[in-house]
């Protein structure tokens, strides 16, 4: 039995809603603010940001928003900034407007950009001077008259010249703090709204309450004893939902969130030491890329007193790797798709019980949060017994309020299984159902999701793109090569005559992020399938890893 | 093993980029210059990154110690391959540099 869960309102009877009426996202910010004033809420772009420093300009881009916007149906405001100030002042300005904040991200492709900026349907953006060069190239593209907030640019004459449908306002037009108006509290308004990608080769939004991220941000701060005097990195990027943890747990607390450039990202051992952060939070990968190239030296990450993972499968190497260089941090293995805010499992890792508790290498997903409930089901949704795999459904406070304007997504997804009167979400993810008091183990994917460097890829999206830029049918996407926590990256392998891989291959780079661009094509005259006609995917994969397709490369 | 000094480790990374390149149907420059970031241009992502430092260890013919290499620095062509080329000179036998364990990748 399925149940649409698109309006909030259906959602609130069907979950446990504890009694946070007065929380939302941004109220532990202004709390903080109100303890805190000197101290840094941010360090990035070589800049420390008090929470004074950031509550004026975050409250200043709010006012500015509120003083140019009055239709109330369009309660999102975009932020098209990346590892700056005026990122993390967009993000926390937008929501102070009383708006939900959607990250867009210069890294990715225009097109990829401009598709979730007209589907999201913001009215006002939020931009920094690096995003600039992006935000030429995305205004032809955009149809609708946008408010155009530019907090560190002096003089927008060029741009108001060149696009005069829109309203640009610059660092000397802000509406100044005292004209901001706090905002009334809705804990089912929308506090973010985040792509992820689609199987249908369009990006589906996820909206989360503030109600979601602030029973997350509850539990997140009490169990890691987050105090002012702590300092969490950001590794995570904004289009990332794992940053929100970043960002907000370490305001709740007054702690400072310290940002690395794009490049520190993949080298990021001297920024821990030179921060003397407390708290990591990264993807697997990052553990496993610093382990590969020596970083990970014992004793070297003293300061750290959480080692937290989340994103993708967390390798038991990679783990005990870590721990040695971060001899002080206790280590936790978070899980949770963007749907069920953030994480929504965790394990602590133990030297002596954790290796038996392991399948495959791989540490396990743990145990749910308190306010979770967790059930393991087969394909009918009915639920296994102890010990057998099926399907992870969860629900429970931090549960979203489903996708963006897409109620058939959001009945496949949200669902009310056999026995049960309640809405779960269908993770998607393969788990052992827990024997007493064992962890859930994560096994795999159920669908044709895949995890590259921690990144949520549709290999259903990637094929429709290539379909429709190759024009050939036959399209088969995998993960490959196999790292030891998910893919490295994604390969193609195309039914017909060799397409010219230059011209494709930059055509599909202009629609989908870096990660999720195939790194090669392959052309066969024809893909094996199996009994039922489909295509073979674990045979695709074979000839993959035996390097048979190889000579079917196409070279320019 | 190969000569490592600085022209041919920048020799050997042109080569392996094309060939990369070639591979994943992408055109690519006559030359990568000196200062030609990978990163941002777009050349190779993170794990592309990881992999050529993993290609130019096999290159020296022992594993090298990227730890004291300037992160903004790590994605340029002269400055990895200056960085590389004074690794080897200055630390000509493997035991003398710290490394942290680990295999190689993928």
């Amino acid at each position: 039995m399925q149940l649409s869960a698109t309006q909030p309102g259906n959602r609130e009877s069907q979950t446990k809603v504890p009694n946070r009426s007065d929380q939302c996202l941004w109220t532990g910010f202004l709390r903080s603010a109100e303890r805190f004033h000197g101290r840094p809420a941010v360090i990035v772009d070589g800049k420390t940001l008090s929470y004074d420093a950031l509550r004026g300009l975050a409250c200043r881009i709010a006012a500015t928003i509120q003083s140019h916007t009055y239709d109330a149906q369009a309660p999102l405001t975009a932020v098209f900034a990346y590892r700056s100030p005026v990122a993390f002042a967009g993000v926390l300005g937008s929501l102070l407007a009383g708006h939900g904040y959607v990250p867009l991200n210069r890294t990715f492709p225009v097109h990829r950009t401009q598709v979730m900026l007209e589907r999201s349907e913001c009215q006002s953006m939020v931009v920094d001077m690096g995003s600039l060069p992006q935000l030429d190239q995305l205004l032809p593209c955009i149809r609708r008259p946008l408010l155009i907030v530019l907090p560190d640019l002096e003089d927008p004459s060029r741009l108001r010249q060149q696009w005069p449908m829109h309203v640009f306002v610059s660092s000397r037009d802000l509406v100044p703090m005292n004209l901001w108006r706090q905002p009334s509290v809705d804990p089912d308004a929308i506090a973010y709204l985040l792509f992820t990608s689609g199987s249908t080769g369009i990006p589906k939004g996820v909206m989360v309450a503030h109600r979601n991220a602030a029973a997350f941000l509850e539990y997140m701060v009490d169990r890691y004893g987050v105090t002012e005097a702590d300092r969490l990195s950001q590794m995570f990027d904004m289009t990332f939902d794992l940053s929100v943890f970043d960002m907000f747990v370490a305001w709740e607390a007054g702690a400072c969130v310290c940002c690395p450039s794009q490049k520190t990202l993949i080298k990021p051992s001297a920024f821990v030491e030179e921060m003397g952060l407390t708290i990591w939070f990264s993807v697997p990968s990052t553990a496993m890329f610093m382990k590969q190239l020596g970083m990970l030296k014992p004793g070297r990450f003293s300061s750290l007193r959480w080692s937290l993972f989340c994103g993708e499968p967390l390798p038991v190497s990679s783990a005990t790797a870590w721990l040695q260089a971060a001899p002080n941090s206790t280590l936790e293995n978070l899980y949770g798709p963007t749907e069920l805010t953030i994480a929504c499992s965790l394990y602590r890792w133990d030297p002596l019980r954790s290796p038996a508790e392991c399948e495959r290498g791989i540490v396990p997903i743990g145990y749910p949060y308190p306010d979770m409930d967790v059930l393991v089901v087969d394909e009918a949704l009915n639920e296994v017994e102890p010990g057998q795999q099926g399907e992870l459904l969860m629900n429970g406070p931090q549960m979203c309020l489903g996708y963006w304007k897409d109620p058939d997504k959001t009945a496949a997804a949200f669902v009310i299984p056999a026995g049960k009167n309640e809405i779960y979400y269908r993770t998607g993810d393969l788990v052992r159902r827990p024997v007493g008091k064992a962890p859930l183990t994560h096994l795999g994917r159920t669908d044709f999701q895949v995890k590259v460097l921690g990144h949520r890829v549709e290999l259903g999206e990637i094929e429709a793109i290539v379909r429709d830029a190759s024009g050939l049918e036959g399209v088969v996407a995998v993960g490959w090569p196999e790292t030891a926590g998910g893919y490295g990256g994604v390969e193609v392998v195309l039914e017909g005559a060799p397409r010219d891989a230059a011209i494709l291959r930059r055509s599909i780079a202009s629609r989908l992020p870096e990660y999720m661009v195939p790194r090669r094509f392959h052309f066969m005259d024809r893909l094996p399938r199996n009994v039922n006609g489909k295509f073979d995917r674990p045979a695709i994969k074979g000839l993959l890893d035996r390097g048979l397709c190889t000579s079917a490369t196409r070279r320019t | 093993m190969h000569e490592c000094n600085a022209k041919d480790l920048r020799d050997f990374l042109n080569l392996y980029l094309v060939e990369k390149l070639q591979a994943e149907g992408r055109g690519f420059p006559d030359d990568f210059g000196d200062s030609c970031d990978l990163l941002l241009s777009g050349v190779i992502d993170s794990l592309g990154l990881v992999e050529l430092m993993t290609a130019l260890q096999e290159r020296c013919g022992r594993e090298i110690d990227f730890d004291a290499l300037d992160p903004e620095q790590m994605t340029k062509v002269g400055p990895l391959c200056d960085f590389v080329a004074d690794q080897m000179e200055r630390f000509p036998s493997s035991e003398k540099l710290a490394i942290s364990g680990g295999s190689l990748l993928v």
